[in-house]
């Protein structure tokens, strides 16, 4: 009987999501967490009439669970981070491709799928965070330099479980190749100042404390902490200062979060508009600024952080790539040892 | 025959991860030649550290309060249980500073001495805070068992032992502690278990055991082949270590229900050793349970009372609800299973009763992943997803912790119904009749004690509920870890918080109904 009630409720709960579905209300799974994003969604119904319902998660499970739905998934939208996820998600069938004129001017080629799968909403880098005191900053070269002996026991990053890891070495396979790509996260693991483990911040709090010198960590994550209401971590970003890495060749490596319709999806029209919301100016400040990250036009960006950091040259690799590469990352990763 | 085909359903998903064992995946290859032997090492080593300490502890501990006299004797008896109700991911969350305390002397190291024995050092002392931390929350296990058998079946002897004037040392060590040693052999393989299950505390000390590389190959590589492989691995570890302690434990039942009171006497303690007891009993209970719960009570006062908002109200009411349906349903099961075993006497299915309940040596994380499997299969031919359903979730908790309620219900059912079964049937009862009149008044007992033991172990669980939640449900353990793995520390130690004050009702409770039997 127990049984019964329970897939009744669950039954209910599919009948509601399928019935908005029918109402053309679009069924959004999404890894964010803010409330600016509700206003934003807001603005977006006031707008065209469309409701969303947010579905949150963390990022690797909302793919696997959309790949666990299959055809039946009730999701219209995807928005995740990092393009080498963006790419999973394509290469797992869980998205299909969309034709909006408005999309391929808002969003930059770079930025998006070649084939139209998924969109770039917002940008960051990954970049070398550097203790003021114990670092000068003519030190620092390109992320291959950190691989040199003279930054033993000197580097904080985390793991390679996470995908940001993944896409920036990605990258360098792009670049350099698999061999190189190896030797480079071999000697960086031997760099590093201990096993690795903890957050993007917690790279940063580490450099703080003394017990390394630099860190690799994503843009965003900075400004979080500078605008913290812990003091300790406005302290921990005090010491701290940001260094742009490979000016003098390829470029800074960037990634995006970015969205895509799902192959699911029983509202086609009304999700391609969604995304195309949020790629319009107002929605770009939003998105963006509530987390510290970059817009899609990454010259045009508002924000007094970003200004005081400058501009800096991006790679400007075609971050599909990131997820091409992302299977041999991870097995680089392995043979490297870098946990 | 209803229970026969209930056993071989609960069966299949721990038939499909055991089978994956021999599944080859060419990422399989690459994982055997790099990370495996990691996981392995990494796995051995924690296990092993925290099984000896927990063992040290727990067995000196129950000693100290079962068998020795000394002030503050009573207390510390039911305090040692307190780190029971702190999950293993949240004893790590709220210590999470504790290496970063190490950090000047690693400092000084790195200057000294050399960057590579700093590196070295720093590994290494990250495996002993783990191992601290994990011990401090799970010793309890060794503690309780131990302790018990000290009181119920080591009793005569003990006592004998004393009449014959040997001294409390050689009573220690020639006589209680053989007798114990099936209890305590339980208790350990139950820390080992929950070493093994851990997900969130393994995770934050950055150790790879092979429950962080399930996760890591499923989610992180989207391999679920190689988790599947990892997990019929660990799966086969398991019972390994059950299997030795089967051949330890012999014929001795884990809980006996003795009711003989206790007849030996206390040895008391000198002033010098009185101080010793105290101190050695206070410690476990400091870093177990006094330290974290003052610290996350710390964190939580700096959070904004605008987190009190509907959807906390939510979540709390989810974890208390998928808890409690979720043990009543499972002690529904278990008895029905125990009853037709027992009424019928059937040999077959004394058996596949058994075999189900290797369900709880199985950590949560294989259990999850082999019912995404076996979801998968079903929507392909049905179109039905039970993938994200409550549904999927309650089964895996079946799977999970039938054992846990069969253990009390098996015992009071041997003790209190056999017979009168047997006399039942001879006089023609019709098996409903037999059931509901005559066994369940005599079980509540053991079916409240159950229903507990299942809601606490439920309410705390994470990596199952991880992996097979449904969408926008959380339960407060699942907040717990989300609000960390978002860096929010003191948002994340409201929920803990909650966790450990929920669970603690239940185990004081169940604490005195265990003494009520010595």
């Amino acid at each position: 009987m127990l049984k019964n009630i329970i897939s009744s409720l669950f039954v209910f709960l599919q009948l509601f999501l399928f019935i908005s579905n029918l109402f053309g209300d679009i069924n959004l799974y999404s890894h964010r967490h803010y409330e600016s994003d509700k206003i934003l969604f807001k603005e977006f119904t006031k707008k065209t009439g469309i409701k969303i319902n947010v579905i949150k998660g963390s990022a690797d499970q909302l793919i696997q669970r959309l790949v666990s739905e299959g055809k039946n998934s009730p999701a219209d939208v995807l928005l995740t981070v990092d393009a080498g996820r963006l790419e999973r998600a394509k290469s797992l069938g869980v998205l299909q491709p969309v034709n909006s004129k408005i999309l391929e001017k808002n969003v930059p080629l770079q930025m998006r799928d070649k084939e139209n799968y998924w969109f770039g909403l917002t940008v960051r880098a990954r970049v070398i965070v550097y203790s003021k005191d114990r670092v000068e900053p003519k030190e620092l070269s390109t992320y291959e330099d950190l691989a040199d002996l003279k930054w033993k026991g000197r580097i904080a990053v985390r793991s390679s479980n996470n995908i940001y890891n993944q896409s920036l070495l990605a990258s360098i396979i792009a670049a350099n190749g698999s061999e190189k790509a190896l030797r480079w996260a071999k000697g960086l693991r031997k760099n590093m100042a201990r096993s690795p483990r903890g957050s993007d911040r917690d790279q940063a709090r580490v450099v703080a404390s003394g017990l390394a010198d630099i860190a690799i960590m994503n843009t965003y994550y900075l400004g979080i902490m500078e605008n913290s209401k812990d003091k300790a971590d406005q302290e921990v970003v005090s010491q701290l200062s940001v260094f742009f890495p490979n000016q003098n060749d390829r470029g800074t490596h960037i990634n995006v979060s970015g969205a895509g319709v799902t192959s699911s999806s029983r509202n086609k029209e009304e999700s391609i508009k969604f995304i195309e919301f949020l790629t319009d100016k107002k929605s770009q400040e939003t998105l963006a600024g509530v987390n510290y990250e970059y817009p899609l036009k990454m010259k045009k960006n508002k924000s007094k952080l970003l200004k005081r950091w400058g501009e800096f040259k991006a790679d400007d690799l075609q971050l599909s790539i990131l997820g091409e590469k992302n299977t041999e990352a991870v097995k680089i990763f392995d043979t490297a040892g870098w946990e | 025959m209803i229970s026969f085909i209930t056993c071989i359903t609960i069966f299949i998903p721990i038939a499909i991860v055991a089978l994956q064992f021999n599944n080859f995946s060419e990422n399989w290859e690459h994982i055997q030649n790099t990370v495996l032997s990691n996981y392995i090492f990494s796995t051995l080593f924690l296990v092993s550290g925290t099984a000896l300490l927990s063992l040290f502890i727990g067995v000196l501990s129950a000693w100290l309060v079962a068998c020795c006299e000394f002030p503050g004797r009573r207390i510390f008896e039911w305090a040692l249980i307190f780190p029971l109700t702190i999950p293993t991911y949240i004893a790590a969350y709220s210590y999470y500073d504790l290496l970063e305390m190490f950090t000047p002397l690693m400092i000084w190291v790195r200057f000294n001495i050399s960057s590579s024995f700093m590196m070295n050092l720093n590994d290494t002392m990250v495996y002993l805070v783990a191992i601290l931390v994990l011990t401090s929350v799970l010793f309890p296990y060794v503690y309780l068992s131990t302790r018990a058998s000290f009181l119920m079946q080591g009793n005569k002897l003990i006592e004998a032992a004393q009449i014959l004037g040997h001294p409390p040392k050689t009573v220690f060590w020639r006589v209680a502690l053989p007798m114990a040693r099936p209890a305590i052999i339980a208790g350990l393989s139950l820390v080992i278990m929950e070493t093994l299950n851990d997900y969130g505390a393994v995770e934050y000390f950055g150790i790879p055991t092979f429950t962080v590389g399930i996760f890591r190959s499923w989610l992180g590589m989207n391999d679920i082949g190689s988790a599947l492989k990892l997990s019929s691995y660990l799966m086969f570890f398991v019972f390994f270590v059950l299997f030795i302690e089967k051949y330890f434990r012999g014929k001795a039942k884990y809980h006996q229900i003795n009711d003989s009171e206790k007849t030996y006497r206390l040895n008391k303690l000198n002033n010098k050793n009185s101080i010793f007891a105290i101190i050695f009993c206070t410690i476990p209970i400091l870093l177990g349970f006094i330290i974290p719960v003052l610290r996350l009570t710390f964190w939580a006062s700096s959070v904004d009372l605008s987190f009190f908002d509907t959807n906390f109200i939510k979540v709390i009411l989810n974890s208390i609800g998928l808890a409690t349906i979720s043990s009543l349903f499972i002690v529904i099961i278990s008895t029905f299973l125990i009853f037709t075993s027992n009424y019928f006497q059937s040999k077959v299915i004394k058996f596949s009763n058994k075999i189900i309940i290797l369900g709880y040596s199985i950590p949560g994380a294989v259990v999850a992943i082999g019912i995404l499997l076996v979801s998968g299969q079903i929507n392909t031919f049905t179109g039905f997803i039970l993938t994200g359903s409550l549904i999927s979730l309650i089964f895996a908790y079946l799977i999970r912790f039938l054992a846990v309620a069969w253990q009390p219900i098996d015992s009071g059912m041997e003790k209190n119904c056999n017979q009168i079964n047997q006399a039942s049937r001879t006089l023609g009862n019709s098996t409903l009749k037999s059931f509901l009149k005559l066994n369940l008044p005599l079980l509540k007992k053991p079916i409240i004690v159950a229903a507990l033991l299942i809601f606490i172990d439920i309410f705390k669980e994470l990596p199952l509920t991880l992996i097979l939640r449904p969408f926008n449900f959380d339960t407060l353990a699942t907040l717990t870890y989300d609000l960390n793995s978002q860096a929010q520390l003191n948002e994340s130690s409201i929920p803990a918080l909650l966790i450990i004050l929920v669970t603690l009702m239940p185990i004081i409770f169940l604490n005195r109904q265990l003494d009520q039997r010595s």
